[in-house]
């Protein structure tokens, strides 16, 4: 067994697993943060993407030993006091989602755009979920969700 | 999965020692985005993990002769360097097709070589650029061209006790005149069905002094086209030379049909990107 300690959503853990376990089985098994889905279990379909010391990471490509000591930011990390994220409501408002299995992790990789660029252009905005895989909705949606939570973003900044 | 041990030196020192002490049962995790899919699948299925990421493997350095890259350095990092995208441009051209964004983020290059696969997207702009890898073990290390290193599919010299620790490319094979080109079925998170990197030094006349054309994904291991490259040494860019060059590269290479392309496909499509990527080459000139 190998004993780690791990920041989730800002909160300190210390698990214990064995080394081969990986930080999708971790978080969801361990921890309870079904947020983060079991898709492909191969790093194609980016269901599971999640931010590893503020990189988006596919968790079940990493082993949970590999994340000992770094700090982890899960879909459950992007509401705040009960109230979603501006990305979230977007993606609600725009309906950016149908079936909701994909969601999460293209919420954390979209986070992940947002923090580097404020004002993504819908070509960065594919090329930033170039690794998550949507099979009902699409993506145009989901693109202009990510256009207007940037402007949103950008007004309250302000 | 199989339970393995999973320990992460610090220093590279202590890293080698343990690959001496366990030789084949260890296993060193990079990235591990191949890895864990083989340990998934059983077919690896090591007792230890020596994990690199703190191991110093993951810093960029320009000695007089040599930029040297860390095998640690991820495909996020190596896109993001500007020194690499000024100097060996193919190399960024082929970070940028790699996977999608999450992926990039973990794998790196020393494991996208070590990975031994015949389509990997970053062998063929390194071997272009006339990359030699440093092998370090225990005992001492050596050095030896990129070209060298495959023995077949998955096949490598890499021994039991030894690890990748860097990759050198030679500033004298720096080129912008280079062009890398990822033929597969998607943009993003495809593997590749053909992959090939030409890069061209000019000399002062505009005649090309050195070639290179290499393919990745037509045979068991990435593979120069040198008659074609040396009907180029000498001569001034043309496109009736670059067709010449593309017929052939086809003659070269050998590939089989498997479930991404067929033989048939890859030949027509070698002599197709050789030529369009040598064009490409010269573009800017």
């Amino acid at each position: 067994m190998f004993d780690l300690e791990i920041e989730v959503n800002g909160k300190q853990e210390q698990v214990s697993v064995e080394a081969d376990t990986t930080l999708l089985y971790l978080l969801r098994d361990k921890l309870g943060l079904t947020g983060s889905k079991d898709g492909c279990r191969s790093g194609d379909c980016g269901a599971c993407v999640v931010l590893l010391d503020g990189k988006t990471v596919n968790a079940c490509m990493v082993l949970a030993p590999q994340a000992n000591g770094a700090s982890v930011m899960t879909v459950e990390g992007l509401a705040k006091d009960g109230e979603l994220h501006p990305l979230q409501r977007c993606f609600s408002e725009s309906w950016a989602f149908q079936c909701g299995f994909c969601t999460g992790g293209m919420l954390m990789s979209c986070y992940a755009l947002l923090k580097s660029n404020s004002n993504p252009t819908r070509d960065e905005i594919r090329a930033a979920i170039a690794g998550n895989f949507c099979r009902c909705t699409g993506y145009q949606a989901l693109v202009t969700a990510v256009e207007q939570a940037a402007a949103e973003l950008r007004a309250n900044n302000v | 999965m199989k339970p393995a041990e999973f320990l992460s030196p610090t220093t590279l020192n202590d890293a080698l020692e343990l690959k001496h002490k366990h030789g084949a049962a260890a296993r060193v995790i990079a990235g591990g985005t191949d890895l864990i899919l083989r340990m998934r699948a059983q077919v690896l299925t090591p007792s230890l993990l020596i994990d690199l990421q703190h191991a110093a493997l993951n810093n960029i350095k320009v000695s007089d002769k040599y930029l040297e890259v860390g095998a640690s350095l991820t495909i996020s990092e190596v896109l993001q360097n500007t020194r690499i995208e000024d100097l060996f441009p193919a190399i960024h051209m082929a970070c940028r097709k790699f996977a999608g964004p999450p992926i990039r983020n973990r794998a790196t290059i020393g494991g996208n070589i070590v990975n031994a696969s015949p389509a990997a997207d970053l062998v063929s702009p390194l071997i272009a650029y006339d990359a030699e890898i440093v092998l370090k073990s225990a005992n001492g290390e050596r050095t030896m061209p990129l070209v060298t290193f495959f023995t077949g599919a998955g096949k490598t010299l890499l021994k039991d006790d030894e690890i990748l620790t860097q990759i050198r490319l030679p500033l004298s094979a720096a080129s912008t005149n280079a062009y890398f080109i990822k033929l597969a079925q998607r943009n993003s998170m495809a593997i590749s069905q053909l992959n090939l990197t030409t890069r061209l030094n000019l000399n002062r006349q505009g005649l090309i002094e050195t070639a290179r054309i290499v393919l990745g994904s037509v045979a068991a291991v990435p593979m120069r086209a040198m008659a074609a490259e040396a009907m180029l040494v000498g001569e001034k860019s043309s496109e009736d030379l670059f067709y010449a060059a593309a017929a052939q590269a086809r003659q070269e290479v050998k590939p089989i049909s498997d479930i991404r392309a067929s033989r048939e496909y890859r030949l027509q499509m070698t002599q197709v990107l050789v030529r369009r990527a040598l064009l490409e080459s010269i573009a800017n000139v």
